[in-house]
């Protein structure tokens, strides 16, 4: 029996950031999507929903929060595991994303440790 | 570094930490070393240990010794084993004591993540608590007491929620807030010490300690803390650390990974 790869969508406007979490995040088994900015994945979430995103804040065209206000108001948007992944460390913006329903936050820089973590605390892996 | 200051370096960590250096630690240790030179005045860490090795071991022995013990920690490392604390454990101790604070010694905290995860947890589970934590390494306690971590280190295990719940941003840090730093104290223990007082325990947690540990002192360590924990009170080891042949003091629990309590004979050798 081979079993479905979880997914995994990366969405972040720096190219290079997006390198990095894939290579964390295929390290974890997640079939890994990319996506530069907020309108980006909204288009792919409405095809299909990942398991997980991991989203940055700050981009163009659409940026993370609007995008997860959105998400969640999708059908199934609820499913994905949102973790909000950006360089804003106030614990108001914090605070601001978790209500806006992301199910964890990392703050840039972080590393592979911290990542698996996130990912273990909010039960994706 | 030269081997004999190695060899001299491995003797000095099992005589006074019951440390295992290794011998591919020898990178390490220069490098580890290097700022403890600059530190302490040195030009280089070979004129540091040739000053060492002519005196009797004293402040600098013990800042090299410190600088050489492994500090690797986070938050909620293992978490299944703070699942079992917080959901289990503490509830259960609680009623035990009948509302007294369950006595709970982090062994070996070194930055105080752990006792910090414990706090917590207790404080999640309504269970008044009293923490201890202690290390062998100042540089270790002087941190974890300031209980203040980098964005780094406090998302290490941490999820969002949680840290905003029981950690004040200040500036760059992360500082444990007032309820949390009420539940633990800070001091320094070497745990090769046979115990001088009667303080016990009733939850020890000594993680990831005796691996690194030269298996001569396992058992040293193991009676010490056997003599700190009461009779009905458990130990928790790292998931994947055994007692095996080290100690007859433990028997390990049926499908708890890294949880232990006192063994028969432990428990009548006491009575």
């Amino acid at each position: 029996m081979k079993l479905t790869p979880r997914t995994c969508l990366i969405v972040d406007d720096s190219r290079i950031i997006r390198k990095v979490a894939r290579r964390i995040v295929e390290g974890l088994g997640f079939e890994v999507d990319e996506a530069a900015d907020g309108s980006e994945a909204l288009a792919f979430c409405a095809g299909v929903m990942p398991e997980v995103i991991l989203l940055d804040w700050s981009m163009p065209v659409m940026d993370g929060l609007t995008f997860l206000r959105r998400l969640r108001t999708l059908p199934d948007g609820a499913v994905p595991k949102v973790l909000f992944c950006t360089i804003e460390t106030r614990a108001e913006r914090i605070a601001e994303a978790l209500s806006a329903g992301a199910d964890d936050y990392v703050m840039k820089p972080f590393d592979g440790e911290i990542l698996t973590s996130k990912f273990a605390e909010v039960g994706a892996v | 570094m030269s081997p004999e200051d190695f060899d001299r370096l491995q003797s000095l960590m099992a005589s006074r930490a019951g440390f295992r250096l290794t011998r591919d630690r020898m990178k390490l240790a220069e490098h580890r070393l290097g700022p403890v030179a600059r530190r302490e005045g040195f030009e280089t860490v070979d004129a540091m240990l040739g000053s060492l090795w002519a005196k009797p071991v004293a402040t600098l022995g013990w800042s090299i010794i410190e600088a050489l013990l492994n500090p690797e920690t986070w938050f909620r490392r293992d978490r299944p084993t703070f699942d079992t604390l917080g959901g289990e454990l503490l509830p259960a101790l609680s009623r035990a004591r009948t509302g007294q604070p369950v006595r709970v010694w982090s062994a070996g905290c070194s930055t105080g993540q752990e006792p910090w995860s414990i706090a917590m947890a207790a404080l999640d589970a309504g269970a008044p608590v009293e923490i201890v934590g202690t290390d062998l390494s100042q540089r270790a306690l002087e941190k974890a007491r300031t209980g203040a971590y980098t964005g780094f280190e406090i998302q290490r295990g941490l999820k969002a929620e949680t840290m905003l719940r029981w950690f004040e941003q200040a500036d760059d840090a992360w500082i444990a807030k007032p309820q949390l730093r009420a539940t633990v104290h800070f001091a320094r223990a070497n745990l090769l010490d046979a115990p001088t007082d009667d303080a016990r325990f009733d939850v020890i947690f000594c993680r990831n300690v005796l691996d690194d540990m030269d298996p001569a002192r396992r058992t040293q360590v193991l009676d010490n803390l056997e003599r700190r924990l009461v009779d009905d009170g458990v130990l928790f080891l790292g998931p994947d650390e055994r007692i095996e042949g080290d100690s007859v003091a433990f028997r390990a629990v049926a499908g708890r990974r890294g949880l232990f309590v006192k063994s028969p004979t432990a428990v009548r050798r006491a009575a």
